[in-house]
Formats: structure tokens, C-alpha cells, sequence
């Protein structure tokens, strides 16, 4: 796959961010296909920030139209998450629950941490450290675009998802989960 | 509003409301009047369809949810703390620790901070939220645990519809690697193909740059 | 169905949970709302078609029975006792809506979909045209019980629906055992009526 980046965006960025992205997509393993007269970029030094947890993150798509649900591209779940759908479906009463996206995710220990199962819903997530009961204490920013939806500050445990509940699409809706790995 | 007797006759042999001596007796008269039967043929068909169709009890949607917004709503209406009876005693408040967990209100909060008061779920095993905070006065965000699903739910109510015509693509991310110099997250497929790079601006709005197609 | 079912080995009868509530304990009504919320959600969802009213109505419901609690007698069974308000609220709702006809209702409240896990085919493998059959005529039954007048609506759905004697049906209205038999009379003639074809064919 040869990454096309989509600058559309762009002209709403300042310029610190914007040589910020172009210097990583620059570093991007495939070629880059923008404009021929970009700056050239150096390699940036790398060096792994501490880690608190691992998150996964998805996208589903809930439907009662088996035409729109058949039409969807479905993720490949990893089984430790593969009864999620199931668990959903005791929650919203759709007849066809679909992962349409996925993220796995290190949450930073000092820095924030992305979970983008879509370019179009996707969550901030700052780790406030392990919590005292058990799992993680967890600063949550859910965004759509430009735009967030809800901040709330959580504990996410390993036994017990959080689904959010997204806004409405195709006539189904459009269902957010985040899972603290076990173990993690 | 009358009816003849005899269709009361009809009516309670429908509904096994005769003795066995009176349906004995009504049994003589359908096998002696055809017209009667059909009747009572026809009648009993509907009734069973009826009961085949109109189902007696249906899964409720968001069942979780729907108990807990009516403990929401008891205990706005009670100025005390509800107090369960001194007369209960022990037995009755044992008898009811199976049912704690119910007791997690749900909170709904439109535009604005919310603290939820409640705490942490005695088993100490369970995702809750402390607190929401949603910016958009037409969105209405409440938080509740299914017991069903295991799950903690945040119902977010009056969210703008997505247009139909928006293609929404998912990405099927395995990990993402952070440049702390630039303060940017870059995503990676499992064949190790970066599909986004994520950051924010000045204004602290997310900024995500993406390869196309998505997957 | 009986108005009122004898308690699951273990399970906390009714009238326990009643005595609690009435001393204030709303988890002893939270187990209630669990016990009794898919009849309540049922019922209302025959009575106006419409799934999110129905959820809302339901809820109403059980916030009125929980005001109104204090002053419950225990004389009837809970399950009775709130379908009766649950009822109440139904027919308010439709008052205050004004689709209240001259005993019809209006025909476009028929054009909804199945509620989320309603039945529309019974279970089983059946053929493809038995079930489609059994679908349409799941459908034209949604149809005439929404044509009915509220009170043919209630007989219907308390005979056929919960399944309860006429003695419970008078208390549940509540009305003489005359009226009972009557109205339940005339509504099924009216079922019959609007169900004609149906029936006809299948003859």
C-alpha cells in the first residue's frame, strides 16, 4: 500500500504542527507522495516513552439492515476481544453488530496517548496512573473531526469495557469501545 | 353494552371460563350446529395467532439503562437518601446484597461538569466514570453499568446524525509509536505500513494526517 | 400468564419487596422494575406502536407506581395493580395526543417497525413461505390491534396477551364481569372483522 497523505486539513494548522506531521510522514517506511517542493526533513531522534498500559480500541457499526451491515469491511478481532460484539449486542438492540475498526494501543505514562479505530471518531487518552481498586485511572477526550463529544475522567478495568454510544449513521449508529488489555 | 347469551356461551368456552359440565354441554351443541362451529373455529385461530404475534413480554431496549434512569429519577424525588426499613433487619439487608450493584445510578448531564457522587463498585472489578463533562448544550451524556453486558456504558443522546453519504473507514491499527520531540503519534497497520499520524495544534485540537485509503 | 406468579425458588416474593419500597427502599422497586419491566414495555408497545414512546410511557409508569405506593393496599397483586396505572398512563397519553378517534385509530401509526427482538416470525425452521406468511399476518394483527379503541385494546391484550381470567380483568380495569365478557365480545367481532381476509383465505 503506498500512503497518500490527505492534506485537506492543513490550512488549519500552524506551521510548528504542520513541519512536525510532514517531518514523521517524511519518515514514513513508503514513499510520500505530496507536493514535489516540500522541505527536506531530517531524521527525527527516537526514543520510547514509558508505558502505563495497553488499550484497545474499536469502531462498530451497529444495524438492522443486513444490506448496509454485509457492506461494511470488517477487522479481524483479536480473540481476547471477540466477545465484545456479543456484549454489545445486550446493550444496543441492533441485530447486526459489526467491528469496523481497531486500534491497539500503548497508553504513555507522560504523554497522551491516541486511540483512532477511524479517522473520524477517535479518543485522547492521558493515563492518570494505576488505580488504587484495580485497572487505570484514565483523563478520556472523545472527539469527532474537530469537534469533542464528551471529556470524562474514568477507571477502565481489564473485566469491563466501556462502550460509547455514537452518533447515528445509515440508519444504524455508530458504537465506540475501549478495553484495558489483561495483563497489561 | 349487552350481548346475546349465547355468545357469552361462545366467549367463556373460549376461554375455559365453563365448568366441565357446561362445556360438555356447550361441546354438544357445536357438534350439532355448523355454523356455531365455524364460529368457534374462527374464533379460536385468532386468539391464537394473537398470542403467537402479540408477545407477552419483550426485551426492553437499553434494559440496564432503563432501571437505571428510574433510580435516577426515585432519588431526585426523595430529599432523604432512601432507607431501607429498620424492621428488614439483617436477614432482609443480606437477602438484598445480591443486588448492590443495581444500585449504581445512572447520571445524566447536559453541557457541563458533572461529578458523579457514586463510588467505586464494592468488587472494585468494574470501569465507572467519576465525572463528564460534554461542551455541546444538545447532547445529553449519562453513564450507567449493564449487568447484562458487563460492561460500563456512556449514552451520549442528541449527537448530530453522521451524513449517510460520509464514507467512514475503519483502520486496523496495531500499534503507535510517539515522537515526544514532536509531540506526534504515528499509527502502524500489522504489515508495519503508517496509516496516520496524529498531533495537536496550538489550540489543542487534534490534528490527524492520513495515508488513503485508510486500510 | 397469571397477574401474579409464585416466586422462583429463592427469588423475593412481591409483597416483601412491596413492604420495603413502601418504607422507601428503591433497590427493593429496582427488582421490580426487573421482574416486571418487558410485560409493562410489552403491553405498551401493543397499545401505541411506537418503540420509543413506549420505553418513555413504561418508565412514567413505573415512577407513578412507585409515588403511588404508599397508598397501595396490597389488596390486588402488584402485577395488577400496576398494569392498571400503567394502563392509565397509556390512555392519557393517547388522550392528550388527540389520536383518539371515534373508535379507530389512525392508520399511519401502523406504518412502524417491529420493536428491537419482537418476534415477527415465530422461532423454528419453518419454509420460507410459511414464514413470510406468518410475518404478514404478524403484521396485519399490529395493524388491527392499533385500529382499536383503547378499551378493546386492553380486554384484547389482557386476555389474549397476559392471559388473565375474567375475574382478574374485572379487577385489573377495574369493571363488572358483564363488561368484561361484553367488551372482550365486540372487540374480537372487530378483530374479526378487520382480520376477515386473512381468515378467509386461510379457510
Amino acid at each position: 500500500m503506498k500512503p497518500v497523505p490527505a492534506f485537506s486539513m492543513l490550512s488549519l494548522i500552524r506551521r510548528s504542527t504542520l513541519l512536525a506531521g510532514l517531518a514523521l510522514l517524511a519518515s514514513l517506511s513508503a514513499p510520500v507522495a505530496h507536493g514535489q517542493g516540500s522541505p527536506p526533513v531530517q531524521p527525527l531522534p527516537s526514543k520510547k516513552p514509558d508505558t502505563d498500559a495497553k488499550v484497545w480500541g474499536a469502531l462498530v457499526f451497529a444495524s438492522n439492515d443486513p444490506k448496509e451491515a454485509a457492506s461494511m469491511p470488517k477487522v479481524d478481532v483479536p480473540a481476547e476481544f471477540a466477545d465484545i460484539p456479543q456484549r454489545l449486542g445486550k446493550v444496543f438492540p441492533y441485530k447486526h453488530i459489526d467491528v469496523i475498526g481497531q486500534h491497539l494501543q500503548d497508553v504513555f505514562r507522560e504523554y497522551e496517548s491516541w486511540v483512532v479505530p477511524t479517522k473520524d471518531l477517535f479518543l485522547k487518552v492521558d493515563s492518570k496512573g494505576p488505580a488504587k481498586e484495580g485497572g487505570m485511572n484514565l483523563h478520556l477526550q472523545f472527539w469527532r473531526d474537530q469537534q469533542v463529544i464528551v471529556k470524562t475522567d474514568a477507571v477502565l478495568t481489564a473485566e469491563t469495557p466501556l462502550f460509547i454510544a455514537g452518533p447515528k449513521w445509515r440508519g444504524g449508529q455508530l458504537l465506540f469501545v475501549l478495553v484495558l488489555q489483561k495483563g497489561s | 353494552m349487552k350481548t346475546p347469551p349465547e355468545d357469552h356461551d361462545l366467549l367463556r368456552w373460549l376461554d375455559g371460563e365453563m365448568s366441565a359440565a357446561e362445556r360438555e354441554r356447550f361441546d354438544a351443541r357445536l357438534a350439532a350446529d355448523p355454523a356455531l362451529k365455524a364460529e368457534a373455529g374462527m374464533m379460536q385461530r385468532l386468539s391464537a395467532d394473537l398470542r403467537t404475534h402479540l408477545p407477552a413480554e419483550l426485551p426492553v431496549p437499553y434494559g440496564d439503562f432503563f432501571n437505571s434512569q428510574i433510580q435516577r429519577r426515585l432519588s431526585q424525588e426523595q430529599e432523604q437518601p432512601a432507607q431501607v426499613p429498620a424492621a428488614a433487619g439483617w436477614l432482609g439487608w443480606l437477602r438484598l446484597q445480591w443486588l448492590a450493584p443495581l444500585g449504581l445510578a445512572a447520571v445524566v448531564i447536559a453541557a457541563g461538569l458533572t461529578t458523579l457522587k457514586q463510588g467505586a463498585p464494592a468488587g472494585g472489578s468494574d470501569t465507572y466514570v467519576h465525572s463528564i463533562y460534554v461542551p455541546n448544550t444538545a447532547v445529553h451524556a449519562s453513564t450507567y453499568h449493564s449487568m447484562d453486558a458487563k460492561a460500563t456504558v456512556l449514552m451520549l443522546d442528541g449527537l448530530e446524525e453522521m451524513p449517510a453519504d460520509r464514507k467512514i473507514v475503519g483502520f486496523n491499527i496495531t500499534r503507535g509509536e510517539m515522537d515526544e520531540a514532536v509531540a506526534a503519534t504515528t499509527l502502524f497497520d500489522a504489515e508495519d505500513n503508517a496509516v496516520a499520524v496524529i498531533s495537536k495544534d496550538a489550540r489543542s485540537q487534534p490534528v490527524l494526517l492520513t495515508s488513503s485509503p485508510a486500510r | 400468564m397469571p397477574a401474579s406468579t409464585a416466586p422462583e425458588p429463592g427469588e423475593v416474593p412481591d409483597i416483601d419487596l412491596v413492604k420495603r419500597c413502601q418504607a422507601g427502599d428503591t433497590r427493593a422497586f429496582d427488582v421490580l422494575v426487573s421482574r416486571y419491566k418487558g410485560r409493562i414495555y410489552a403491553m405498551t408497545y401493543h397499545m401505541i406502536q411506537n418503540e420509543t414512546e413506549a420505553w418513555d410511557l413504561s418508565q412514567e409508569a413505573f415512577i407513578k407506581a412507585w409515588r403511588a405506593l404508599p397508598s397501595f393496599k396490597m389488596d390486588s397483586a402488584f402485577y395488577t395493580w400496576l398494569y392498571r396505572i400503567t394502563h392509565n398512563v397509556v390512555y392519557d397519553w393517547l388522550r392528550k395526543k388527540k389520536i383518539q378517534g371515534d373508535g379507530e385509530f389512525d392508520d399511519s401509526r401502523t406504518e412502524h417497525r417491529i420493536a428491537a427482538g419482537a418476534e415477527a416470525v415465530p422461532h423454528g425452521d419453518q419454509a420460507p413461505d410459511t414464514a413470510l406468511k406468518n410475518a404478514e399476518l404478524g403484521r396485519r394483527i399490529q395493524q388491527a390491534i392499533a385500529k382499536l379503541s383503547p378499551e378493546h385494546q386492553q380486554i384484547i391484550l389482557l386476555r389474549e396477551v397476559e392471559g388473565l381470567a375474567y375475574e382478574e380483568i374485572a379487577a385489573a380495569i377495574p369493571c363488572s364481569l358483564g363488561t368484561v365478557m361484553s367488551r372482550l365480545f365486540y372487540a374480537r367481532k372487530k378483530l374479526q372483522e378487520l382480520l376477515k381476509d386473512c381468515y378467509e383465505n386461510a379457510a
